[in-house]
């Protein structure tokens, strides 16, 4: 009777990291949706789950992409770090292969042509300020 | 007496009965991108409004995680239990277009339904008795025809144990 990975019920999870104060450990919740057997209507139900993370690259608010382990690791640790899906602060569009925030790409953003008059009279102040502070220094 | 919410009809038992996407095995994860705002995400949004619950409701096993306004452009990722994952792009799409397209590429044929459910039946044979939960019938007196259940008509007198047990006695 073989279970080549059957420790857990849940064999691949993404689910978003909350904690990495353990070492080589991610704190991850997982949502998943639950029908209300009432309302007929589905809400988000969270389960934190331990992942071992050995080279510790996961850090605060990263979507991640969890295996399960053959063997659970220690008590609480049955997973480990399959991907990071998306790392928070650097989310790269998987379509196009572009960092972007939000709803706009962060690639165009350094070149000059594409600025507005906005943009332009916004950094010109900042630099204005930044030169005043260091005089002041 | 109306439901409460903007279309509650997605909240009746049969509207979620009528999703037919129902997914392979190997699929364990769905995640789905889209954004609140702009023309692009329209149809992830109504996909997400409409037919989620119903997918859902068939597919109680597979984890659905709903990502707002982290990437420009709108896109739903599978991840299968190989290690696989597929990526649909979902822009400029309407919800039924999203919906079809799932179903063909990941979503149990009709064929493979009927064939699960003919070897469900076959687990069960209709002609045993027992509990209501698992079988037809509970007992033969149920059948029109039959002798009823003594319970609510009683036996004639020749049938009852006590009068056979008295005859014998006597003879």
């Amino acid at each position: 009777m073989s279970v080549p990975r059957g420790a857990v019920h849940a064999k691949w999870i993404v689910g978003r990291v909350i904690g990495t104060k353990m070492q080589k450990t991610a704190k991850v919740r997982v949502t998943r949706l639950v029908l209300d057997p009432y309302l007929l209507k589905f809400f988000n139900k969270r389960k934190t789950y331990f992942a071992h993370d050995p080279l510790q690259q996961c850090v605060v608010g990263d979507i991640v992409l969890l295996k399960a382990l053959p063997e659970r690791r220690s008590k609480h640790v049955k997973h480990e770090l399959a991907e990071i899906v998306f790392k928070v602060g650097n989310v790269i569009d998987p379509i196009t292969g572009k960092p972007c925030a939000g709803t706009r790409f962060l690639e165009n953003l350094a070149d000059s042509e594409n600025l507005t008059e906005a943009d332009t009279t916004y950094l010109s102040e900042k630099l204005q300020e930044l030169k005043v502070c260091s005089t002041d220094k | 007496m109306a439901m409460k919410g903007r279309f509650p009809i997605r909240r009746t038992l049969q509207y979620l009965n009528q999703g037919d996407i129902i997914f392979k095995n190997s699929v364990k994860v769905m995640t789905v991108n889209y954004n609140t705002a702009g023309e692009l995400s329209e149809g992830a949004r109504k996909f997400v409004f409409f037919n989620i619950p119903q997918i859902q409701y068939k597919n109680p096993w597979v984890q659905i995680m709903l990502f707002k306004n982290m990437t420009p452009s709108p896109f739903l990722r599978f991840y299968l239990d190989n290690g696989e994952q597929v990526l649909v792009d979902v822009e400029e799409k309407t919800n039924k277009e999203i919906a079809e397209h799932v179903k063909k590429i990941l979503g149990k044929s009709k064929e493979t339904l009927e064939k699960e459910e003919r070897e469900k039946k076959k687990l069960s044979h209709p002609a045993n008795f027992g509990h209501k939960k698992y079988h037809l019938r509970e007992c033969m007196c149920e059948i029109e025809g039959q002798v009823p259940c003594p319970g609510f008509v009683p036996l004639p007198k020749e049938m009852r144990g006590k009068y056979k047990a008295a005859m014998k006695n006597e003879a």
